[in-house]
């Protein structure tokens, strides 16, 4: 610490125009604004990250010295039918995860964005479930989804259909997820969107309404093209979680039954941590990387070319 | 402007005491790790993550023991849960600084046992015959070696015995089981006892294909007098005729409904508890919350076939190197730890069986028994305990294999045949792959 402290100093004696110019200059300013920030990241997840890499190349279980062995992980993974059945499972939740939130935060913001009676208690409603713990979600969703005991068997008892399996069926549990995490997350693209739908200019919509533009048509044509921007936000960011969909498997259904919930970064964690193959595991974490970057930038350079900003 | 240059010092302090602060509970290892045994007094650090009353009595044997060696302080670090433990212990190996003794799942010894900084007790038991190593319980013997080193000294032992509603095997008309009853007798319990319009259950089975799902299944499989690999260890055998018999009374039970399907959140305990189901297989972990729902409840030992064996789930106290002095404090206070009288204390405290099988003709081993109504049971089936899973680093892998066969089998994917030979398959083949 005070080995620290002294070197800036003795810097100012050295060259003292250079260093009264730098602090002049608004970028050491910036920098010093974003330091802890930077800093913070830098010990805390570029080293990570870059260690990771290393140990994607390496043939590791942790515990004793690791070994070189190049891309030998990465080839290894393009022939394992558990990691495309994993790739697999985690496509088709994110398919369908991003559209049915999304799309349902959009209802649920543009219902509960007006004035009516106990607006406060239905939007803490949509609100709760996020700040929910995973662990909490996934005991409720289990108890629910109870094929014996579950509430939602006894609803379909009651309306005379036949009793299901939920997560116990390979064929179902997946869904079961999908429902599950959008129940839990969907507070959070409401929030998004309720501010989104508030900065739409009012003068906007009564000019639309004086000429006599239907309800719907406002919507379409004004309000929905107006949220771009949230839109744009809100798809890129639920993409990047489904991809990376852990917790709520690991409370919930452990990747089974019988694999049908083994999404990538649940195998991943099988991988390093049960079967003690680091290596492998970090280059699982690299590919996954890469793909989600792609899809990334995929989705901003459509958004760019799509969404309307305002200003 | 001169705060402006302070901000990134300021920032700097605050992530070296962050990194500070992320490995404070090892400030004791550290002192200790660099010397710490100034004038014959040397400090060890122990690392645990019990919780309730295993917290507390930990602690109070720890004092006990620096109150009556003076030479030695042995420092109880909690580490958060157990599960977690290996993830520290990991980091702190790579950090260069271990604690001195740890709490590790026996699972984990196969891959524990390849680091450099374990230390391997063989030679410390041979040369100190009132540590009476043969004392220990099989099971945890076995769980403590790998390829005849000792890595570790058994923490906790423990195993699956029958626990029984008898209100319902009353209104069923059954007689309750005895000791030496057969799988059609508990075959028969389990069916008797199944009443789908009542949702009740004669049986469970946590099918989340986990250990937890597996090892149930090498306890039937070891019963109708199968084994997990061939006596070399290369090939698999859990798909012979025993197996098959296993896997087919699953079938039978599952079929039938007789079976509560626990996806591994453990539901189960609540679901007999409330009164729906006849019959578990489970361990003392369940005890206390059984006796709070006021079941009356009895406890046996397995349905038997060929024999009545089952099996056991062992936890080691295994010691890293931190240099001679360290090696010798931690020794002296494992062995201190794991002496019979102060076992029977710890198992007393905590409810946790006696590592000893010594331990159950001492003076004070009926205050134990009594004040765990069923515990006995569990203690004696521990001489049941008499196989252990192999002890290899890709049993992780084998697991989940047969995880999945059992799976199969119990949703009725699968025939017990199908599934077997298709695991065993795997199997071989996670044998036969190099490193």
């Amino acid at each position: 610490m005070s080995a620290a402290s002294h070197a800036p100093r003795a810097a100012v004696r050295e060259r003292p125009s250079l260093a009264r110019r730098l602090i002049r200059s608004d970028h050491l300013a910036g920098w010093a604004f974003v330091a802890p920030a930077v800093i913070l990241i830098a010990v805390f997840a570029l080293i990570p990250i870059g260690w990771s890499l290393l140990l994607s190349l390496q043939s590791t279980n942790l515990i004793a010295p690791a070994h070189y062995v190049g891309l030998a992980n990465y080839r290894a993974l393009t022939k394992d039918p558990a990691f495309r059945s994993a790739i697999g499972h985690t496509l088709v939740y994110t398919v369908l995860f991003v559209p049915i939130s999304v799309g349902g935060a959009l209802g649920i913001a543009v219902a509960l964005n007006r004035k009516i009676r106990g607006i406060r208690f239905y939007r803490l409603a949509v609100f709760v479930p996020l700040v929910t713990s995973t662990v909490a979600t996934g005991l409720i969703f289990l108890w629910l989804l109870d094929p014996t005991f579950g509430l939602v068997n006894y609803v379909l008892h009651l309306l005379g259909l036949p009793q299901q399996q939920f997560l116990q069926d390979p064929n179902q549990a997946l869904y079961c997820i999908v429902a599950m995490t959008v129940w839990s997350w969907v507070g959070f693209d409401v929030i998004i969107y309720l501010a989104a739908l508030q900065g739409i200019p009012q003068d906007l919509l009564e000019a639309s309404e004086m000429d006599g533009a239907s309800r719907w048509a406002t919507f379409r044509s004004i309000v929905l093209p107006l949220l771009g921007p949230a839109t744009l936000f809100i798809v890129v960011w639920s993409t990047i979680n489904a991809l990376q969909l852990f917790d709520e498997i690991y409370v919930s259904t452990r990747g089974g039954p019988l694999g049908s919930t083994t999404v990538i970064v649940y195998y991943l964690y099988q991988q390093a941590f049960q079967f003690f193959n680091g290596g492998y595991g970090a280059a699982i974490a690299y590919v996954l990387f890469v793909a989600i970057l792609i899809v990334t930038l995929l989705q901003l350079w459509v958004g760019r070319r799509r969404v309307y900003y305002s200003s | 402007m001169k705060r402006l240059i302070l901000l990134p010092l300021i920032a700097a302090a605050l992530a070296l005491s962050a990194c500070g602060g992320s490995s404070s509970n090892g400030s004791g290892t550290s002192k200790a790790a660099s010397g710490g045994t100034s004038g014959g007094h040397t400090t060890i650090t122990l690392w645990e993550g019990y919780t309730e009353a295993e917290a507390d009595s930990i602690k109070a044997l720890a004092a006990e023991f620096n109150k009556s060696h003076p030479n030695i302080t042995v420092n109880v670090q909690f580490y958060g849960n157990n599960d977690y433990a290996l993830q520290k212990v990991l980091a702190a190996i790579a950090g260069g600084k271990p604690p001195d003794i740890s709490y590790l799942y026996g699972s984990w010894a196969p891959n524990i046992a390849t680091n450099p900084q374990v230390v391997t007790l063989n030679k410390l038991i041979a040369q100190d015959p009132s540590f009476d190593w043969n004392d220990f319980w099989p099971a945890g013997r076995k769980v403590a070696t790998v390829n005849g080193k000792i890595i570790g000294i058994p923490a906790l032992v423990d195993n699956l015995a029958v626990v029984y509603n008898k209100k319902l095997f009353k209104q069923a008309g059954l007689a309750t089981p005895t000791p030496n009853w057969t799988w059609s007798d508990f075959e028969n319990a389990a069916l008797k006892l199944t009443n789908p319009a009542a949702k009740q259950f004669g049986w469970a089975y946590v099918n989340d294909a986990s250990e937890d799902t597996v090892w149930r299944f090498w306890a039937m499989l070891w019963q109708a007098g199968g084994s997990i690999l061939s006596p070399d260890g290369k090939h698999a055998a859990f798909d012979s005729a025993a197996g098959i018999k296993a896997a087919t009374l699953l079938q039978t039970l599952a079929a039938k409904h007789a079976i509560y399907l626990d996806n591994g959140s453990d539901n189960y305990l609540s679901v007999f508890n409330g009164g729906h189901i006849g019959m578990l297989w489970t361990g003392p972990w369940d005890l206390s919350q059984i006796v709070q729902s006021k079941v009356d409840y009895g406890v046996t030992t397995l349905p038997g076939d060929v024999n009545h064996q089952t099996i056991s789930g062992p936890d080691n106290w295994v010691m890293f190197n931190n240099g001679s002095a360290h090696t010798a404090a931690a020794w002296t206070f494992l062995k201190w730890l794991t002496s019979p009288a102060i076992d029977l204390k710890w198992a007393t405290m905590t409810g946790d069986l006696p590592i000893r099988a010594s331990v159950a003709k001492m003076d004070g081993y009926s205050k134990f028994t009594s004040k765990y109504p069923g515990i006995a049971i569990w203690a004696a089936n521990l001489a049941n305990a008499t196989q252990a899973r192999p002890q290899i680093t890709v049993y992780p892998k084998i697991s989940t294999a047969v995880g999945q066969a059992v799976q199969s089998v119990l949703l009725g994917k699968a025939s017990p045949q199908q599934a077997l030979s298709q695991a065993a398959q795997q199997v071989n083949g996670i044998l036969a792959a190099p490193g």
